[in-house]
């Protein structure tokens, strides 16, 4: 799993360098009319995935101590932590518009509401291409990790591991931990760093 | 594998940090004043310290072999470097 990760946190770093490379040398990184992206929101969306790593080693802690249902119980709200991460990513690329109806108001119309809608759009410019790339592989490897939780999950209750091997935990806390730290980074570059 | 080390305090002391440098990071982008350039020192640097955190702690890096750390911190550290390159030759494109 090292190896796995090493090689893909060299292909995030391939894209945060090619993304630093086009902004530093970009007279004007935010085109007239784009939206800025939403600082508050996005601080949620990492607020949630430290939750989620903070559940996964309590998952961890659980297989090692042979705790079949604390385990099960852990990677469920670690799975979905992942999940409202990618309701949140989702919503941040095009809005939910059912749910802005639902709740109404101004909060209403900001969730019905998403970047698409504020003009970002992907192949515009330097700025929406690489923030959909960027934010957009990191959102898969979210997915893919909510799917090899799962499984993990789903094997973990059927007993799989009852033996006391907690190795299957552990790798699939490695690669949860990996998509955490790559958002740590994501966030600082993508979001915060100032235009 | 690692050896075991399980630490519940530790792993919810990581927690809080992890939180509190977080809104740090939100503090030091809304604050009116300070510098571009400290803003970016001071997210870059909160940024290191963050992933620092989870790798050491939460993917327990710091209970393994001396070897595996050096395996995995000297290639993460490549692209760093890289980056430092790249904008001491941008900075110097500047001053020149």
């Amino acid at each position: 799993m090292w190896i796995f990760l090493l090689s893909d946190a060299l292909t995030f770093a391939g894209l945060l360098l090619a993304y630093a490379i086009l902004r530093g040398g970009s007279a004007r990184w935010i085109p007239e009319g784009a939206p800025i992206l939403g600082l508050k929101f996005t601080a949620v969306l990492t607020f949630l995935l430290i939750c989620s790593s903070v559940t996964m080693v309590l998952a961890f802690a659980a297989a090692v101590e042979r705790d079949r249902k604390a385990t099960v119980k852990f990677l469920c709200l670690t799975i979905l932590g992942g999940l409202l991460f990618l309701c949140g990513q989702f919503k941040e690329y095009f809005g939910i518009e059912w749910l802005g109806h639902l709740v109404g108001g101004n909060i209403g119309e900001q969730i019905a509401t998403g970047l698409t809608d504020e003009g970002l759009i992907f192949g515009k410019s330097h700025y929406a291409t690489t923030f959909y790339l960027i934010t957009s592989f990191h959102g898969a490897h979210v997915f893919s990790g909510c799917t090899y939780l799962t499984v993990i999950m789903i094997r973990t209750a059927m007993g799989k591991y009852d033996d006391g091997n907690y190795n299957h935990v552990e790798i699939v806390g490695l690669f949860w931990h990996f998509v955490d730290l790559i958002w740590i980074l994501v966030f600082t570059f993508v979001y915060l760093i100032p235009k | 594998m690692s050896h075991v080390h399980i630490n519940r305090k530790q792993y919810w002391q990581i927690f809080v940090a992890l939180f509190v440098l977080t809104i740090l990071e939100i503090a030091v982008v809304l604050v009116p004043g300070i510098a571009k350039a400290l803003v970016i020192i001071a997210l870059v640097g909160l940024a290191i310290v963050k992933a620092t955190l989870v790798g050491l702690f939460y993917m327990h890096l710091i209970h393994e072999k001396r070897v595996l750390k050096l395996t995995v911190g000297i290639p993460m550290a490549m692209p760093g470097v890289y980056a430092l390159v790249l904008v001491t030759e941008a900075a110097w494109r500047l001053v020149r």
